[in-house]
């Protein structure tokens, strides 16, 4: 007893009290999902079939990258290291669409907030885009690209792009003018007004676009990888089930959620808290 | 010596922006500021106080008549002039300090002059220790200390004031005056203020300038004969010189208030 309260006051030293709570409330629903899936594979009520056993989505890890012999096999990607190399390249496709997609969006949308004529030209194409964005574009992107990296970079892009533009003309158009006149009577130019006024004024705005065209960009990538990807999660998840590897299918699934999670948690919330929190720019519940 | 704020025959007009009618903001106005001196522009709402403003920040082009600062005719906003907004105009993605020395880093002045100048500026606003903070961390009257530091700061020739106490509570109020009053002398700098609280003009102002309605004219120009170095408001309120400008500017500004009503 002594020793898990020590352990307990330890931990609550170092999280604090309140995130400590809130982490516990939220892996209740968690334990008690796994808690199922390994009564089931106890009881026996729905078959390996349909529920494979929790070991064997850790086996799959190990089948998958049999004849991967390092680390250094993993990085350069070669070709047994298969369960890596199928993360990698759909982290590589995400990485490339927002390397791609965010200055991109981030520029004409400034130009667009900043100008109503560029506005008038661009915003119409934008919803007519926005309205086909994601899987309806796979069959013709196949037709055009084929299957592989070209056709899901294309639809991760017209996720990305379209959201970041729409989400950084928004927040342009949102920034008070009385900014935009402060720096011009110390004498600034439009470089400064575009560096200094508008890209930190809509940067609530820009970061939520990131998040949401992460959030859409991940769906629709697993959605065109099945079908016209060569590689990646999307594609393992589709071999495997018509190969009947159902725990691949699983292992899939769980890597997708959970790469979705750490990249929201580690990346997207603190850039938020470094940025638009300490600027006093968002209103907080707590 | 030359004025270093000249507005000559200035007129103004411009299209409402939801029936299109045309409204006479301002009508011939001719005024000027000398150097060193602090001026008021008092009038009631709609006189076109800030119309006159924006014209003379250059955010707002001029048709008719001229406006000259230091003899140059104004084209364009330029930190010749620097201009204390209402409220709300400090960068919140700034710290005070970055928001001070925004107008040197825009003149492109090297670091370590610029960091010094900020320091001044932040000591004289009394604004020290709280250089690192965001503008949300701030009260309303240190937001308005920090704002009047920033445009102090790049060292422009005239100072405009739209309404910069308008905003905060009335305590505040009175010990910002008092300090822009303070500030003012040790800075020399030319001021023009604008207001709609005649105590504020007369309290601060050399001289005020009296506006009527719309179409906004120069109705009348009254000076107040107290040493700037011994205003300080509870001395002043039983000072004749005090009040009776005071009341005169009350009196002309009353006239144009509720002349419609009669």
């Amino acid at each position: 007893m002594s020793v898990l309260q020590t352990a307990s006051i330890g931990l609550q030293k170092r999280f604090g009290r309140q995130r400590l709570r809130k982490i516990l409330l939220g892996s209740i629903p968690f334990v008690v999902l796994l808690v199922m899936w390994q009564m089931n594979t106890a009881m026996e009520w729905l078959p390996p079939v349909y529920i494979p056993p929790i070991a064997s989505i850790w086996e799959a890890i190990y089948t998958l990258s049999e004849g991967c012999a390092d680390a250094g096999a993993v990085l350069s990607m070669q070709y047994e290291c298969l369960f890596t190399n199928h993360i990698l390249s759909s982290l590589g496709r995400v990485g490339l669409s927002l390397v791609i997609g965010i200055p991109s969006g981030i520029a004409l949308g400034v130009l667009a907030g900043m100008s109503r004529r560029f506005a008038h030209a661009l915003e119409p194409v934008g919803v007519f885009a926005n309205a086909i964005s994601g899987i309806a574009w796979v069959p013709l992107a196949i037709v055009w690209f084929g299957t592989g990296w070209l056709t899901t970079l294309f639809i991760l892009l017209n996720t990305v792009f379209w959201l970041i533009f729409f989400n950084t003309l928004l927040g342009v158009r949102g920034v008070p003018r009385v900014y935009e006149n402060s720096v011009m009577t110390m004498g600034g130019g439009r470089w400064a007004i575009i560096s200094q006024v508008y890209i930190p004024g809509a940067l609530p705005s820009i970061v939520t676009g990131v998040r949401m065209s992460m959030g859409f960009g991940w769906r629709a990538l697993i959605a065109a990888e099945m079908i016209g990807g060569d590689s990646g999660l999307g594609f393992m998840i589709f071999v495997s089930a018509a190969e009947y590897k159902i725990e691949e299918v699983f292992l899939g699934v769980l890597v997708i959620a959970i790469m979705w999670m750490i990249t929201d948690r580690l990346l997207l919330i603190p850039l938020e808290k470094w940025t638009i929190q300490r600027w006093g720019m968002v209103w907080r519940p707590d | 010596m030359p004025a270093k704020l000249v507005v000559d025959r200035l007129s103004h007009h411009y299209p409402d922006e939801y029936t299109g009618e045309d409204v006479h903001a301002l009508d011939q106005v001719s005024l000027s500021v000398e150097d060193g001196e602090f001026s008021a522009v008092v009038g009631p709402s709609g006189c076109g106080k800030t119309t006159l403003l924006n014209i003379l920040a250059g955010l707002l082009p001029h048709t008719e008549g001229s406006v000259q600062v230091d003899g140059r005719e104004v084209q364009g906003p330029g930190p010749d002039r620097g201009v204390v907004f209402q409220e709300h105009a400090i960068l919140p993605w700034r710290t005070v300090a970055r928001n001070i020395g925004h107008g040197l880093e825009i003149q492109r002045l090297p670091r370590r002059e610029r960091e010094q100048k900020v320091q001044e500026f932040i000591d004289l606003v009394g604004l020290s220790g709280f250089e690192e903070r965001y503008p949300h961390e701030l009260s309303g009257g240190m937001k308005q200390r920090c704002a009047l530091a920033r445009t102090l700061c790049a060292n422009p020739v005239v100072m405009l004031m739209d309404e910069p106490f308008a905003a905060v509570d009335a305590q505040t109020r009175i010990t910002l005056q008092e300090e822009l009053n303070r500030i003012a002398i040790a800075t020399r700098k030319t001021i023009l203020f604008i207001t709609h609280n005649v105590d504020e003009a007369a309290f601060l102002g050399d001289r005020c300038f009296i506006f009527s309605r719309r179409p906004g004219k120069l109705k009348a120009t009254v000076k107040i004969n107290v040493p700037r170095e011994q205003r300080i408001w509870k001395d002043l309120l039983s000072e004749k010189a005090y009040t009776d400008p005071r009341d005169e500017i009350l009196r002309l500004v009353r006239e144009e208030v509720f002349d419609d009503e009669e």
